[in-house]
């Protein structure tokens, strides 16, 4: 009896469908492809991507489960990739020009939380807005052209392999993802973003502070944007005006996926890396399938409804429960 | 035709409990029928199958001889059952008129809903019940009980037979549970059928006509309320006899020096509030809903804005800009509304009750586990919460449990409180829990601290407390002793201008 209502828990969990779905797509893809999909040199490919979507989930995740969203990670990721190249290129040392683009990263976060704590902008007309503040330095700083990179500690982060196949940005966004797992379910720091994702209010009268702490989650939120961008950058060895802009949205369509619902208080890592593999499997077979690139767009436009009707379709489900 | 509601061998399991199993009985139009029993006894559980939110895993229900089959809330509103929860159901942002009628609006011969035709209805109603409300409100603006009689009027308007109430009263101050009963005493001589749940026996002596017990989700018992009295009823309920509880109660009379004053204290709700507390003491603040009493605690607590007067904690004065220093400096708030203030619904009992104390139960850089389980347990068994596991979300507990949830955390072992206050803090409580929750009370202020208790049910307030403040729009109006205080004449300062 027991084991019988755990075993219906797990198939019933969105997890399961989730990886029901990664499994069914990963058929599809490698009959569809003749075994291209599955071939090694694919699978570098989806690590690749993978790397830069997780690290914009991650810190995206951040500010889900705290009830807050960010839409502006791939424009502030662009602009990161952008200062780093332009800094690089203008003979700034990799040991200050790194941590600066970092920093940046974290300030635009900074610049967020003021819209949505100070002027209490709603998080996504805030992010929104301030998309096209960040996109407009990017080319500012571009001056119209891509700005090429040529640091070896930069080139070996971006496009760095570890035995031939490990593509290093890979392990660093998982280690990541790990310790950022770690630190939601076993630190104060994490439960605190739980508890005002679940109930502000509640939260503040028990002593956290909400608005200091959605401060310092788009400031994290920032950081991760920026290394993702900076990531991108890295690989394509130069800082380019388009760069991880069009990304930030796979970073919510994983984490949704992974069931970090847009209501706050719920979702994790767990759930966000299966969300990735989906999202990250779903992408790329569809390029080795041959699909034609503007059809991917509507593609993965169509994925992020389908997260978003996840999403409600779950919350609509516990509210009745 | 014979009108009757009858329960026929309903069961229903959550997972880790057995809500209800094997409850049959039967309820007669033109009655009203208490449903009694302890927090998580299924007294809800019932009735949401009742009104078809929620299906039955066995049994059925019968509703003047026909068997009903209701699949979803609207089945049972056309078999003419309407349920009353304790959450409102209204639309806010809809008028009071367009709630009683929503989804039936009179129409005009254009199709568009007739204005004129709606609110000369709805006046109608209103008139037969005698309320001061007017059809063209917003329902978001009225208060709490207002918002409850347009339930009622939609309930009636629907033409329901079968009405129920969940805690009807416990937001409510008594001269509207006077016009409640009112309003239940009049479905009943239209022969209607009233179901009635509540945690105040005295209401349930003054309403109903017939109890139904239930116990551990059974059915044990169905009495007649003009032939029964609260000790069978408690011996029922509970399993055994809890005697005169605050008779029995061991108080505290060792009063020590100054721990809280308060001077002249004003806010945007408070005009010249002026009071002390002494450590050991209980101080009981009465008053009707709305009279002040939770913006002072807020205020003590920092959590409402200081504008004039001063707050004295221990000889100092104290103006915290948020609860986290007041936790720290020693205060402690149970806030009076579990939903929107208290609880976080969707994480467990063990988080909720850790939420004050995190930086206290670390073992370097992250959260122990193994305390936060100990406090937790320790929760359960002070309060008697029933629950399968520390784990469970606290929105699948009863309403009674959740409350106990959040008393749980403001008086959890971890805490160092020095000044406990309790807004309404036995809301929804079964009488064998509140006797422990009054006990608590007083030990809490036997070992020298201080306890300010909110409350607005009078018998319990006066009874409790060692001396009352009574409060009326944002003022002190009295500042009397136990000995000194009766219903009467609390009640009458506390209408006093
Ligand atoms: N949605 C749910 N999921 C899981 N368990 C539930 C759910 N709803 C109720 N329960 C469980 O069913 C039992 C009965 O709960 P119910 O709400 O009917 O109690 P109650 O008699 O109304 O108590 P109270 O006096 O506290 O309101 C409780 O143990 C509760 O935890
Ligand atoms: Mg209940």
């Amino acid at each position: 009896m027991e084991k019988q209502s755990y075993m219906r828990g797990v198939v019933r969990s969105p997890m399961f469908s989730l990886l029901i779905l990664f499994a069914a797509l990963v058929i599809y893809f490698s009959a569809a492809s003749k075994g291209l999909f599955l071939k090694p040199k694919n699978l570098v490919n989806i690590l690749n991507a993978m790397a830069i979507s997780a690290l914009l989930t991650q810190g995206v995740s951040f500010l889900m489960i705290s009830g807050k969203l960010d839409l502006s990670t791939g424009a502030n990721g662009t602009l990161c990739g952008m200062l780093l190249a332009f800094l690089l290129q203008h003979g700034t040392p990799v040991v200050i020009a790194l941590p600066v683009s970092l920093a940046l990263g974290g300030v635009i976060g900074l610049f967020n939380s003021v819209l949505v704590n100070e002027i209490n902008f709603q998080p996504f007309i805030a992010t929104l807005a301030s998309t096209s503040v960040f996109t407009g330095f990017v080319y500012v700083l571009a001056n119209k052209k891509a700005i090429d990179i040529k640091n070896p500690v930069v080139l070996w982060l971006g496009k760095g392999m570890i035995i031939n196949y490990i593509p290093v940005s890979a392990v660093m966004a998982l280690l990541l993802m790990v310790v950022v797992g770690v630190i939601l379910h076993k630190t104060k720091f994490g439960r605190q973003i739980y508890l005002v994702g679940g109930n502000a209010k509640a939260a503040m009268l028990s002593g956290i502070n909400p608005k200091k702490l959605s401060y310092k989650l788009f400031a994290i939120c920032g950081v991760f944007s920026s290394l993702a961008g900076i990531t991108l950058a890295a690989r394509l060895q130069s800082g380019t005006i388009a760069g991880v802009t069009n990304a930030r949205f796979q970073g919510i369509t994983a984490a949704v996926l992974g069931g970090i619902s847009f209501g706050g208080g719920s979702g994790g890592m767990g759930g966000a890396f299966v969300g990735l593999l989906v999202l990250s499997g779903f992408n790329n077979g569809m390029t080795v399938v041959g699909l034609n690139p503007y059809w991917q767009t509507v593609a993965s436009g169509l994925l992020l409804l389908f997260a978003l009707a996840l999403d409600v379709f779950r919350t609509r489900r516990n509210a009745k429960a | 035709m014979e009108q009757y509601l009858e329960f026929t061998g309903i069961g229903k399991a959550y997972p880790g409990v057995q809500a209800l199993r094997d409850i049959s009985f039967r309820c007669d139009g033109g009655e009203v029928l208490a449903l009694l029993g302890e927090n998580g006894a299924g007294k809800s559980t019932l009735l949401k199958i009742l009104s078809g939110d929620t299906r039955p895993d066995e049994g059925g229900i019968i509703i003047d001889g026909r068997p009903q089959q209701f699949s979803a809330p609207y089945d049972a509103i056309k078999a003419g059952v309407s349920v009353i929860y304790q959450e409102r159901q209204l639309v806010p942002a809809m008028s009071v008129m367009e709630n009683i009628f929503l989804g039936e609006q009179p129409k005009t011969s254009l199709g568009t809903i007739d204005k004129k035709a709606l609110r000369q209805s709805t006046q109608d109603i209103i008139d037969k019940f005698g309320l001061p409300i007017r059809p063209d409100e917003l329902a978001g603006r009225l208060s709490v009980a207002y918002q409850q009689m347009v339930e009622i009027m939609k309930a009636y308007r629907r033409n329901s037979k079968i009405i129920a109430f969940d805690e009807p009263t416990a937001p409510l101050a008594d001269a509207e549970i006077a016009i409640l009963f009112d309003l239940i005493r009049r479905l009943k001589e239209e022969g209607r059928i009233v179901l009635y749940v509540s945690h105040r026996l005295s209401e349930i002596f003054r309403i109903t006509d017939k109890i139904a017990v239930l116990k551990d989700g059974r059915f044990v018992k169905y009495l007649t309320t003009s032939r029964t009295n609260e000790q069978e009823l408690i011996q029922a309920m509970v399993g055994r006899d809890i005697g005169d509880t605050y008779a029995n109660l061991r108080r505290n009379d060792k009063l020590g020096d100054v721990l809280l004053e308060v001077c002249n204290l004003e806010t945007e709700y408070l005009r010249d509030v002026s009071f002390t507390l002494r450590r050991g003491e209980v101080l009981g603040l009465a008053g009707l809903v709305g009279a002040g009493r939770t913006e002072v605690a807020r205020a003590i607590f920092g959590a409402d804005a200081i504008l004039g007067g001063e707050i004295r904690f221990e000889g100092e004065a104290i103006d915290f800009s948020e609860p986290k220093d007041a936790i720290e400096a020693g205060i402690a708030l149970c806030p009076e509304d579990r939903k929107d203030q208290g609880l976080v619904l969707w994480r467990s009992i063990r988080e909720n009750i850790t939420m004050p104390v995190l930086g206290r139960i670390r073992k370097g850089l992250f959260l122990d586990r193994a305390a936060e389980e100990h406090l937790a347990e320790e929760a359960i068994a002070k309060y008697a919460i029933r629950t399968p596991s520390i784990n469970k979300i606290v929105r699948e507990l009863s309403g009674g449990n959740q409350q106990k949830v959040i008393l749980g955390r403001w008086t959890n072992s971890k805490m160092t409180t020095k000044l406990l206050i309790l807004d309404e803090p036995t809301k929804g409580i079964d009488v064998g829990t509140k006797a422990e929750v009054y006990q608590m009370i007083c030990d809490f202020a036997g070992e020298g601290f201080g306890v300010i208790f909110i409350s607005s049910e009078l018998t319990e307030v006066i009874n409790v407390s060692d001396r009352i403040i009574v409060m009326r729009n944002g003022r002190v109006t009295g500042d009397v002793t136990r000995r000194e205080a009766t219903e009467e004449s609390v009640l009458a300062l506390a209408m006093t201008d």
